[in-house]
């Protein structure tokens, strides 16, 4: 935690003014020039949880934007772990002059994903989600693959945007705290036994 | 004395592992975090995003000089972008799984023809598999320059801000390589024309380049105001 601050804080001396001025693409034709189109992120939202023996992945997709059936694709991550073809439902049928007719989603769509796992559970569930969209107004992102620990609820990886700034010293204080018990528990001893 | 050093030194032994183990835990925390839900999960990126040190690195300004590259042309030559020199580009990146990208070619195909012989040139990179791209370039009949890539053009993509790369895009320069316009999304015929006027009068020295880069932000700005999507 202190280290990734310093590191901003450098970063920032270092980049001074013109880390101010770098926008990402997204917001930014031409230096001044603001493009309306959504970063990957924003445009397809991708969070997977486990239900019983099936991984669900789902993705919420920005008006304006879609995503590819045929490009879904779910690996597994994690060691020991056997995912099989995903289940989706029935797409929207897209036909463009150049590229023929393919099956497409818009708004949201929820991946089935049967797993199995030969270590019962000594590993985290982790899997591979490749996936490629394009927005309507002229646009398509270059395939996203993420590997993800599906959580327990419903989009529950959406909830942990941020990470707590007190985790780094929680561990910390948890360590002397241990500390201190152990030296407590150590003098109480002392004074228990006969010397 | 010699026992109550030795409990000292193994105090600070746990803490420090403590400390170790927290930052260590922490950045594995972060990082797979990064990978799950990366910043800019919302819509309009907040001021938070900026605080990651990874995006900042990558979020470099566009050049304002053409970078010099080079790249396999179809008959795997590496060319680099020196060979047209002296001239204005437009180095559109594409690929041929992308519909607003082959909904272009004929654009581009159309100027590079009202430009032939004049100080103009069209470039393709495509970021994709060279057989694919052979196929497209016959069937469409392209007759720029074509140049193929995998993750050479996509660190090249990155150089103009593309970190997360997305097709088409299309990068103007005027004569002396600078970096006119970064245009991205499916480009259209009044869009380029615009563009290319002002890339003109940076040839002929009439603005120069901040003020080029201002009146096209400007003016593409207004032309989509006119006609919504």
């Amino acid at each position: 935690m202190l280290r990734n601050q310093v590191l901003v804080l450098l970063a920032l001396t270092l980049v001074g003014t013109a880390a101010a001025q770098a926008k990402p693409w997204w917001l930014r034709g031409v230096d001044s020039n603001e493009t309306d189109f959504l970063p990957p992120d924003a445009a397809f939202r991708m969070a997977a949880r486990i239900d019983g023996s099936q991984v669900k992945v789902r993705w919420v997709i920005a008006d304006g934007y879609y995503l590819y059936k045929q490009k879904i694709e779910v690996k597994p991550a994690s060691p020991d772990l056997q995912v099989f073809e995903p289940q989706l439902p029935a797409g929207v049928m897209r036909t463009d002059p150049y590229l023929g007719t393919q099956e497409i989603y818009l708004q949201q769509v929820e991946a089935s994903v049967p797993y199995t796992r030969i270590d019962a559970g000594a590993h985290p569930i982790e899997i591979q989600v490749t996936y490629q969209g394009c927005a309507e107004a002229g646009l398509c992102y270059q395939p996203i693959t993420k590997a993800i620990f599906p959580n327990a609820g419903p989009l529950a990886s959406e909830a942990q945007v941020t990470v707590n700034p007190w985790e780094g010293l929680a561990i910390v204080g948890g360590a002397i705290a241990f500390l201190l018990a152990g030296v407590v528990l150590r003098k109480g001893r002392k004074l228990a036994l006969p010397s | 004395m010699n026992d109550r050093g030795t409990r000292l030194l193994g105090a600070a032994l746990v803490v420090l592992l403590g400390v170790w183990g927290g930052l260590k835990f922490h950045s594995y925390r972060a990082a797979h975090q990064a990978i799950a839900v990366p910043a800019g999960q919302s819509s309009a990126p907040g001021p938070q995003d900026s605080l990651l040190p990874e995006s900042l690195i990558a979020r470099t300004a566009i050049p304002s000089l053409l970078p010099q590259f080079a790249l396999p042309d179809l008959q795997g030559k590496f060319t680099p972008v020196s060979t047209w020199a002296g001239k204005s580009l437009m180095i559109n990146f594409w690929a041929t799984w992308c519909p607003p990208c082959l909904r272009e070619i004929p654009l581009l195909k159309a100027l590079a023809a009202d430009w032939a012989g004049r100080d103009l040139t069209v470039v393709g990179i495509a970021v994709d598999d060279r057989d694919k791209v052979k196929a497209f370039v016959v069937r469409f009949k392209i007759d720029y320059p074509i140049l193929i890539g995998d993750q050479d053009a996509l660190e090249l993509a990155a150089k103009f801000g593309m970190d997360s790369p997305a097709f088409p895009f299309t990068v103007f320069t005027d004569r002396r390589g600078e970096v006119v316009a970064l245009f991205i999304g499916e480009l259209h015929r009044a869009q380029a024309d615009f563009i290319l006027s002002e890339v003109q009068n940076l040839n002929t020295e009439r603005v120069q380049l901040p003020e080029a880069r201002k009146r096209i932000a400007e003016g593409l700005k207004q032309q989509a105001d006119k006609e919504p999507s």
